[in-house]
């Protein structure tokens, strides 16, 4: 059982190593092997005229906006959401410039949050992530310290094993969601820019 | 079942072939598209007529240099992971063969004559060199760390390699296997490409964000070519694939995460239009009549069309996960 036990803990101890060593030294605490960039910035998704009369109008518009937390929301399916967007357009006959520019501003704004927002979550896990390997490698040398003691404490080996058991576990399972939310950056990425090229083909 | 499904696809053929004949203004050719996706190791078939993917080919793993035989019956395709380079049959669109290249092969090039392949292996650093009558290796060339690129003169006397540690485009005797020289360019040389008339190689530069131009009887280079899109941070702008139309007149040059596609005016080396594609834009491929330039968007998984005279996308179409590489039938 300990035996198991410090093999666990050695091994999960080398997955935090590579963790950290993959790290942009500019993102200490960014846990991804995706590299970490901050913001989208609004040329590489858009080609089409400039948006700065526009900026924050989008909210004011109660039917953009609606069509907005729609768009953003991932239970959307993108093909809705791009279907959403030409039968909207479609509809705005010849306010479509201004439409087009005013329904990309906000997905830009909304998309560009969610990311963020996912991406300092990720980096809060990281954080404690860490914390969690340093107290069970702190643990681990404990345990092996009781194990060589005479005579043993076979009451706390049990304990202390026990305790390392269930860390490594938690440490394993938000290892294994980290690794999946590190995706999710980039589907935001490509749905913002998906909808942006449905977008700027139906303006033209 | 597949017996059966071939000969409607014959009667479909000839009832095709018949039409054709009498209807002298058929509409345009269509084309068969290949493209290698790296991470759902598999190729998607697209036919240019219809632009929808009409085939998914399941092949080894982390599949990228892909292209055609020269006489138009296999594609191959370098499955990295699986450290050699598999051969699909473009009739039955399976895989049927494979090649014994070096470890991890990412991209490789074929003389004019389709005889000799010449393969970049990224991890031993060494070019490898196969008969393709006969699928044998015939040697290997040692070259620079980590070789990239791989591209041969049009007259097939010199073979360029560039490498991504040394940050210089190797030029190769074909026949003596020998490096005659090395030209510098900028960091990480990513892809290189020969004018059809040899006057000079282009070099992609990922890092550096430029497209050298060489002299290649001189080993110079003679120009730069550098990128700027406004709102755009500069490491952003990561030249990678480049086609240059049959008279050489205008290169198309991928600039990976831009998400774009810069169409340059070779006489005068300037960059004369934007094409906003798709993400992280790698490689691209014209159909053989030049009308159409198809890119592989890695990140947005899918393929932009290009219609090249009009230098407008005209349609995207979602291949398999991290779309790389794209060869379509001579």
């Amino acid at each position: 059982m300990t035996v198991r036990v410090l093999a666990m803990a050695a091994l999960m101890l080398a997955a935090a190593g590579t963790a950290a060593r993959a790290a942009d030294p500019r993102y200490p605490d960014w846990p991804c092997t995706q590299a970490k960039v901050p913001e989208i910035s609004l040329a590489a998704v858009w080609a089409g005229p400039s948006l700065d009369d526009v900026q924050n109008k989008w909210k004011d518009d109660a039917k953009v906006s609606a069509l907005v937390a729609k768009l953003s929301a991932r239970k959307t399916p993108l093909e809705e959401a791009e279907k959403l967007v030409k039968e909207f357009l479609a509809g705005s006959a010849a306010d479509k410039t201004a439409n087009a520019k005013l329904l990309f501003a906000g997905l830009f704004d909304t998309l560009n949050a969610q990311r963020s927002q996912v991406m300092s979550g990720l980096e809060r896990v990281s954080r404690k992530q860490r914390e969690a390997a340093d107290k069970i490698r702190e643990e681990s040398v404990q345990l092996q310290a009781l194990q060589g003691a005479t005579p043993r404490d076979e009451a706390k080996v049990e304990a202390l094993s026990n305790e390392l058991i269930w860390k490594t576990r938690i440490f394993e399972d938000r290892h294994k969601v980290v690794r999946f939310v590190c995706e999710v950056p980039t589907t935001i990425d490509q749905r913002l820019f998906a909808l942006g090229r449905v977008i700027q083909q139906e303006m033209e | 079942m597949q017996a059966e499904m071939r000969k409607q696809m014959l009667r479909t053929w000839r009832v095709g072939l018949l039409f054709g004949l009498a209807l002298a203004a058929a509409p345009a050719h269509a084309f068969i598209a290949y493209v290698s996706n790296e991470k759902s190791n598999t190729v998607s078939v697209i036919d240019t007529d219809s632009w929808t993917v009409t085939k998914t080919i399941k092949v080894g793993q982390r599949p990228r240099g892909i292209d055609f035989t020269r006489d138009g019956k296999f594609v191959m395709v370098a499955v990295g992971d699986d450290d050699t380079i598999q051969m699909i049959d473009a009739k039955t669109q399976t895989v049927v063969d494979s090649l014994p290249s070096g470890p991890d092969p990412e991209l490789f090039a074929q003389d004019a004559a389709g005889k000799v392949l010449y393969v970049a292996n990224e991890n031993d650093n060494t070019v490898t060199v196969i008969d393709l009558e006969k699928r044998a290796r015939l040697g290997d060339i040692q070259v620079g760390v980590e070789p990239e690129g791989m591209t041969i003169s049009p007259d097939g006397k010199t073979l360029i390699n560039t490498s991504e540690t040394t940050n210089m485009a190797h030029f190769i005797d074909t026949s003596s296997r020998q490096i005659v020289a090395n030209v510098l360019v900028d960091a990480r040389p990513r892809f290189a490409e020969f004018k059809h008339d040899a006057s000079e190689l282009w070099v992609s530069s990922e890092i550096g964000g430029t497209v050298s131009i060489i002299d290649p009887a001189k080993h110079e280079v003679t120009g730069k070519i550098n990128f700027e899109i406004p709102g755009l941070r500069k490491e952003a702008i990561q030249p990678v694939g480049i086609g240059m139309t049959r008279d050489d007149k205008t290169a198309f040059i991928a600039l990976g995460p831009a998400n774009r596609i810069a169409v340059v005016d070779t006489a005068s080396r300037k960059v004369t239009k934007y094409l906003l594609v798709g993400q992280r834009v790698w490689h691209m491929a014209f159909t053989p009549d030049e009308k159409f330039l198809l890119t592989t968007n890695g990140v947005s998984n899918d393929v932009s069309v290009i219609d090249v005279a009009a230098q407008k996308v005209i349609k995207t179409i979602q291949v398999g996960e991290l779309p790389w590489g794209i060869t379509i039938a001579p």
